[in-house]
């Protein structure tokens, strides 16, 4: 709970009926799309405006409160959940699309735009918003500044980095700074580039500014079926080492494929499969048919039992419906889930694949496997029942070593979800020291007063001279069932 | 922990599969007419599923607040279902949730006034008569003339504007006395029962005779089912379970005595309720698989129309657009069989709907328990059917045409509201289908 004259406060800036104080109400805020996570915030306040942002940052940081920006609570690390009773300033009334400049193919948006309506608002003008994360349809453009998404589309495209060319932020201090905008360049240090990917721990971001991309002239999609997931990974790897590029390469295994089939968005993999490969090339309509052509020749020759090719845009529609609802649908194979998101060099991917398949067996778990094989990021989703502690165990080393096998094998420990809270003690896996100071160095030049979603990302223990004993230490573990009142 | 709280346990506990079904991946926040609105997690499928699950894990009292407030300000739209990755059957655990929280904390009177008059006979016919009795006096339209545009549509003037907009559109024929002929050459088809409702028999006797006329043109074969009643559904939806399942006992009953092939549904709030009978009686072992039977001939009129490829009318030389009822393309999953329909009216011009999915607001007796929300809703649905530039709206079920009606009259459009099956009625009156017509010459008659 937060204190009574703060509540006040709070609505006499945004409204009352944008303060939730009531316990109960708050309940639903306790966790993001990783429920294994669970904290509930002081309040939640849902502001309409900057400036309604800036007073809402400098009254709790005046009742000495720590903040959590929130946008539509579909991250997976953890890094929306409020830990020791922070406020979380959630952007879903921020919803406006306040400018699209199609000439210059730039849109200017409110944090809590829905990334799919973005680019449903700018296909009129035949432009769209590149990156495409797999929540694309619920998930918040601010969201995906925050953690730098990526998305199938991403092997090609780049990131959210790539194409956010302004922001306006909220500092801790209530200072509200313009980064970048009106283009691409701007003079100086790159301000922006550095609050992309910052997790809400540098301050909140209030407008943004992205470049728009035209819609391709065409677009070939491919399905690859493969009887073993080591084939799929193989096809990957020789594909991208031929010189090809593709616009994405997903890999959809056995568990996942019958899953999906199960649900609404069935999309026509076939369930006695035991990895689903899907390739998109787009672009200029002369030499699809060419690249098309080569990419099946390289399934065929790892081993894919067939190849299709998507007729229309129907059918592809399917084939991405049934890639990207993948997540939601595990549901249907047991009620809890923790998703890992490292990133291997692709070369590496058939023996990981192996790898995590063998961790899964030895700890009796279901890990079903649904990634951006192109970039070699992978999303071993590990499935149990919270109420189990025991399997809650088991996932913890079982994730672990999961981790510590794609780390080995030269890769890192988040590809797009972030790091949260779900990896922050993962950091010191693959950064020394050194580069620790410098994280957190840059962190309290934003935030000297540690209140900006505070114990995310860095491991507490990390930072120099430890300036946060207060924090709750034990805040990275999992979550078991409660115990019945 | 209260004792309606054990019972929630105690009830949820068999639906706790279900709700552990929701992953948490948010998919439909968007989806949600009130997360929409209101911005609040709480306010969101995914948010009242959590809400639900902590009922069930003993850490939120079923009588709270928090639980009444955003269990009652669902609308029970059900759009969160067909983009739900997981398949969380929402609509059966909001009842379950409804049902839990009415013991918890008893309904509203005026909620408990309504339900009471559409479940019981002999308080729906005076009820439904003075209803119709008001509307012939053309007070209501008038006085929903006066105070059109002056504030935002709820309370007495809603209800008003809702019976003004019940009535016929003007210009349409009064029905024609005749019934519709088979259509020529064409081999009987289907035996059909009609669920005549609670609703529809009080203020839309002319879509039930529409509905008849066109199925019996289009050579179903309508068998009247007399012992029939109310289906339940709002009763369901407000969580009065047992009230819902006494009624759906006496309906299975009814429609398996008349032997019908199809139950056919001009409802599709009711059209969604006869559907699910089967989960509504899983617990009653004497009607489980007699419900379910009934359930599985359960189908809306456009469906029926559709299947046949139905009959082509005359030309009715306007521009309509369609509104999907949420009862039946999210609930039903029904959504091309009503174009179908609409492309069997020669030279009707329709015209696209922003957010023709979106609920109306009107969400059974929404309207009248939620008037500002309801109404916010309701305006902004008003606002896309004016900004469409059709003439007229059509639409699937009763609730929808009165919310939307109500809400063009308040805001002084002249755009009336029309059931889907009324325009496919007029379509074949034109051309001269039916018995007993003698103008138009140029329809074929037996």
């Amino acid at each position: 709970m937060i204190p009574g004259r703060l509540t006040k406060e709070l609505a006499r800036i945004c409204g009352r009926d944008a303060v939730i104080v009531d316990r109960d109400r708050l309940l639903v805020y306790e966790s993001d799309a990783l429920t294994a996570y669970r904290h509930r915030p002081g309040a939640v306040v849902l502001p309409r405006t900057t400036e309604e942002v800036r007073r809402t940052v400098q009254a709790v940081v005046r009742h000495g409160l720590p903040i959590v920006p929130r946008g539509a609570g579909t991250g997976l690390s953890g890094g929306a959940v409020a830990l020791n009773g922070a406020v979380v300033i959630g952007t879903a009334r921020m919803n406006r699309i306040l400018a699209i400049d199609a000439p210059n193919r730039r849109a200017v948006l409110q944090p809590g735009v829905i990334n799919a309506e973005l680019s449903a608002a700018a296909a009129v003008y035949g432009l769209y918003y590149a990156p495409d994360p797999s929540s694309q349809t619920a998930c918040t453009i601010g969201g995906n500044v925050a953690e730098n998404s990526g998305g199938p589309h991403c092997l090609k495209y780049g990131v959210t980095s790539r194409y956010v060319t302004g922001l306006t932020v909220v500092l801790a201090d209530g200072s509200v700074v313009k980064a970048g905008g009106q283009g691409r360049e701007a003079p100086g240090y790159d301000l922006a580039g550095l609050f992309l990917g910052s997790e809400g721990c540098f301050g909140i971001a209030t407008e943004i500014e992205v470049g728009l991309l035209p819609v391709p002239e065409g677009v070939r999609t491919l399905l690859g079926i493969f009887d073993r997931i080591e084939d799929a990974g193989r096809a990957v790897s020789d594909i991208i080492s031929a010189g090809l590029l593709p616009a994405a390469m997903e890999i959809i295994d056995g568990p996942t494929i019958r899953a999906v089939e199960d649900s609404v968005f069935a999309a026509g993999y076939p369930t006695d499969a035991e990895a689903a490969l899907v390739i998109e090339f787009d672009g200029l309509e002369a030499g699809l048919d060419h690249e098309a052509e080569r990419a099946t020749h390289f399934c065929l020759r790892a081993g894919a039992r067939e190849v299709r090719s998507a007729r229309d845009e129907e059918e592809r529609l399917a084939l991405w419906k049934g890639r990207k609802k993948a997540f939601g649908a595990m549901g249907r194979i047991a009620p809890d889930l923790l998703v890992q998101d490292a990133t291997v060099p692709r070369t590496t991917l058939p023996a990981i694949l192996k790898g995590i398949s063998e961790i899964g067996k030895r700890y009796n778990l279901i890990v079903a496997n649904v990634f951006h094989a192109g970039d070699g990021n992978l999303h071993p989703n590990i499935l149990f029942d919270r109420r189990d502690r025991d399997e809650l165990e088991r996932v913890e080393h079982a994730s672990k070593e999961i981790m510590q096998l794609c780390v080995d094998a030269g890769g890192t420990i988040t590809g797009e979800h972030g790091v949260g809270l779900d990896k922050k003690h993962h950091m010191p896996l693959i950064y020394g020291p050194d580069e620790l100071d410098t994280m957190w160095g840059i962190r309290r030049v934003f935030d000297p007063g540690a209140v900006m979603n505070p114990g995310k990302v860095l491991p507490e223990e990390t930072e120099p001279l430890h300036a946060n004993p207060g924090q709750d230490p034990a805040s990275g573990e999992l979550v078991g069932a409660p115990a019945p009142a | 922990m209260s004792a309606a709280a054990d019972s929630l346990a105690h009830a949820v506990k068999e639906q706790e599969e279900g709700l552990l079904n929701c992953v948490h991946c948010g998919f439909c926040l968007p989806a949600c007419p009130t997360y929409r609105r209101l911005g609040d997690e709480a306010d969101s499928p995914r948010g009242r599923l959590h809400l639900m699950r902590a009922v069930v894990e003993g850490r939120l009292d079923p009588g709270s607040e928090a639980f009444q407030t955003h269990i009652g300000r669902c609308l029970g739209c059900r759009a969160c279902e067909p983009v739900c990755p997981s398949g969380v059957e929402y609509g059966n655990l909001l009842e379950l949730a409804r049902h839990v929280g009415g013991e918890a904390r008893r309904l509203s009177l005026l909620t408990r006034l309504l339900l009471r008059v559409f479940g019981t006979e002999w308080l729906a016919r005076p009820a439904m008569f003075a209803g119709r009795a008001a509307r012939a006096t053309g007070i209501p339209a008038l006085v929903t003339r006066l105070l059109a545009g002056s504030a935002p549509p709820r309370g007495p003037r809603l209800g008003l504007a809702m019976l003004a907009a019940s009535g016929p559109m003007r210009g349409l024929r009064a029905a024609p006395a005749g019934s519709g002929s088979p259509r020529p050459g064409a081999a009987a088809r289907a035996t059909v029962g009609l669920l005549t409702g609670c609703v529809q028999a009080g203020l839309f006797s002319r879509v039930n005779e529409a509905t008849a006329r066109v199925l019996e043109a289009n050579g179903y074969q309508i068998v009247p089912v007399d012992a029939q009643g109310c289906c339940g559904a709002l009763h369901a939806h407000a969580g009065d379970l047992e009230a819902a399942r006494a009624m759906a006992r006496r309906n299975v009953e009814a429609f398996e005595a008349a032997g019908v092939d199809y139950l056919a549904m001009n409802a599709s709030g009711c059209g969604a309720a006869m559907a699910e009978y089967g989960s509504l009686l899983s617990h009653d072992p004497a009607m489980r698989d007699r419900a379910a039977a009934i359930a599985g001939r359960v189908r809306d009129v456009s469906e029926l129309l559709a299947a046949c490829g139905p009959l082509r009318g005359s030309a009715v030389r306007m521009k309509a657009t369609w509104d999907a009822p949420c009862h039946l393309v999210h609930a039903q999953r029904v959504s091309s069989p009503p174009q179908t329909v609409l492309d069997a009216v020669p030279e009707l011009e329709v015209l696209p709907l922003a957010g023709a999915t979106e609920c109306c607001g009107g969400a059974g007796i929404y309207g009248l328990t939620h008037p500002h929300l309801g109404g916010w809703i309701g305006g902004d649905k008003v606002r896309s059917v004016v900004e469409s530039g059709a003439d007229i709206l059509v639409t699937g079920n009763p609730g929808c045409m009165m919310q939307i009606g109500a809400g063009l009259r308040l805001a002084g459009s002249g755009v009336p509201v029309l059931h889907l099956v009324e325009l496919l009625d007029e379509s074949y009156r034109r051309a001269g289908l039916y018995h007993g017509e003698s103008d138009h010459g140029n329809g074929s008659r037996p």
